[in-house]
């Protein structure tokens, strides 16, 4: 589904195993698309997280902006290939273009407004439909630091996100609170599915591919 | 510098002979040669309007049409979205910045227009082109008339809700890039950053936050002249001038930084070279 061919067709979840260079653990390479309502804060969430700066007045997004960051989990390297889109629903025709052959996305809206909170809605739906079958989706309602001025309560987000299967946090790009952890929480997501589809794909036997299931869905349960 | 500084007097002085008659400019060869090699600042204004039809649009319609439209009722949402982006327009620019007033000039234009053409409406991206007008005519109203021109005339359906001319043209010169420069298409391709999603923002701004700002005004000379195939060049020039850097990018993430260093590197600064002598005039023998 995820691709179509054409000029943004990529096999998905492009990871290498790349030897020696210190830690000599994986490196996993993913492509992240920010989606959400114009002025929720994607471009300055990518900031943070890029950069760790943080301004005001964040100059409107046309088209994407491309960026990347790397960050080290255990024993993996994530390397996240971030692509920042433009907000206005007038853009809406150009999204598949971004989002086509994305392992993550995620999906912001503003705590302070509700359309926001819809529009992410409508996103997610569009996600689950029309992006990569595997795709690990986030939900980020950031400006958390103006929770004085909410207008989408923190519960009725993270019961949409529990029964969408979506990664929840509220963030702030202003204070920096919950950005490297939604970055950090996506990555672990993306790893721990991509081992589990090469451990399933190196067993041998019908057996084995049981066994090994089973152990991964324990060592999860019992993580949580 | 000191070859511009050269170059801009001797244009200067060839395009006070020609303005000194009074007399409309006449479109041709001539015209379009002085236009290529660059429009000095203080005619900019006028010489646009001209060449883009705005003065004759101006005289069809009613010629107070801008004061009407700002004195108009206008659409809450409409005005709620463009003061969002006021701020977030040139926010490093001393015009631009809180203190400025050009923030309200700006909201006035796109207002004005949005409500002049309700299908467009307001279109993120229109506000740096308008800005940018804004600070080359310093009015309001010679801004609104070539705005209308732009997107009316100039670049059908760029900023309509579908946007439709723009996926075409993002379309055609994929095609023409990857008919040019196959190898580079290829690379990028490989690496994850095709070009309709490197150029989209290219056209949508009209270059501009793109080139350096004095490329990009000499990239509207011949937009506001020649039309649409302008932009179909400058980006054939842009990618045909750093073959060799992009070539170089062996990664997404190199890829993406060289993206932003080529539109503003020696090449893209020397304006008048990028236009006129080396690159555009190459591109000629294809449109």
């Amino acid at each position: 589904m995820a691709n179509r061919g054409g000029p943004g067709g990529r096999p998905n979840g492009t990871a290498q195993q790349q030897q020696g260079g210190g830690g000599g653990g994986r490196i996993c390479q993913f492509k992240l698309v920010l989606l959400g309502e114009s002025a929720v804060g994607k471009s300055s969430l990518v900031l943070r997280f890029v950069k760790g700066q943080f301004h005001e007045y964040q100059e409107s997004t046309i088209g994407a902006a491309f960026l990347t960051q790397t960050l080290c989990l255990e024993d993996t390297t994530v390397k996240f290939e971030i692509w920042d889109t433009a907000g206005q629903e007038r853009y809406h025709s150009l999204a598949p273009m971004y989002y086509r052959g994305a392992q993550a996305a995620i999906v912001v809206y503003d705590v302070t407004n509700q359309d926001t909170f819809g529009r992410a809605k409508t996103w997610v739906k569009e996600l689950q439909r029309h992006a990569s079958p595997n795709i690990v989706i986030a939900l980020a309602g950031n400006k958390a630091d103006l929770s004085n001025k909410r207008n989408v309560e923190l519960d009725e987000a993270k019961a949409y996100a529990e029964e969408n299967g979506l990664l929840f946090m509220e963030t702030s790009a202003k204070t920096a609170v919950n950005v490297n952890e939604i970055f950090q929480e996506i990555g672990e997501s993306i790893v721990g599915l991509f081992v589990l589809v090469v451990g399933i794909q190196i067993c041998r036997s019908e057996q084995s591919r049981l066994n090994y299931v089973s152990k991964i869905v324990y060592s999860l349960w019992y993580r949580k | 510098m000191s070859e511009y500084l050269r170059i801009l007097a001797k244009r200067a002085k060839k395009w006070a002979h020609l303005m000194k008659s009074g007399r409309p400019l006449v479109k041709g060869r001539r015209l379009k040669r002085y236009i290529r090699k660059g429009i000095p600042n203080e005619y900019r204004p006028a010489v646009w309007l001209q060449v883009s039809g705005a003065n004759d649009k101006k005289s069809e319609l009613e010629a107070d049409l801008y004061i009407k439209l700002l004195a108009g009722k206008h659409d809450t949402t409409m005005m709620e979205t463009i003061r969002t982006d006021l701020p977030r327009t040139f926010p490093d620019n001393i015009f631009f910045s809180a203190a400025g007033e050009y923030q309200e000039r700006l909201y006035r234009v796109l207002i004005a227009y949005g409500h002049h053409n309700k299908t467009v409406g307001y279109c993120q991206g229109l506000n740096y082109i308008v800005g940018l007008l804004l600070l080359v005519t310093k009015s309001e109203e010679t801004s609104f008339w070539l705005l209308k021109m732009l997107v009316e005339k100039i670049l059908p359906d760029y900023y309509s809700p579908t946007m439709d001319g723009l996926v075409t043209d993002i379309e055609v010169i994929t095609e023409l890039v990857s008919t040019r420069y196959p190898d580079v298409s290829a690379h990028l391709n490989t690496l994850g950053l095709p070009w309709p999603v490197v150029i989209t923002k290219w056209l949508i701004c009209l270059f501009c936050e793109v080139l350096p700002t004095e490329t990009v005004l000499r990239v509207w000379d011949c937009l506001f002249n020649e039309g649409s195939k302008i932009l179909f060049r400058v980006t054939l020039t842009v990618i045909g001038s750093h073959r060799d850097e992009l070539m170089a990018c062996d990664q997404f993430g190199d890829l993406a930084e060289c993206l932003k260093i080529i539109v503003k590197d020696a090449v893209s600064v020397n304006c008048h070279t990028f236009i006129e002598v080396k690159y555009i005039n190459e591109t000629e023998h294809l449109f």
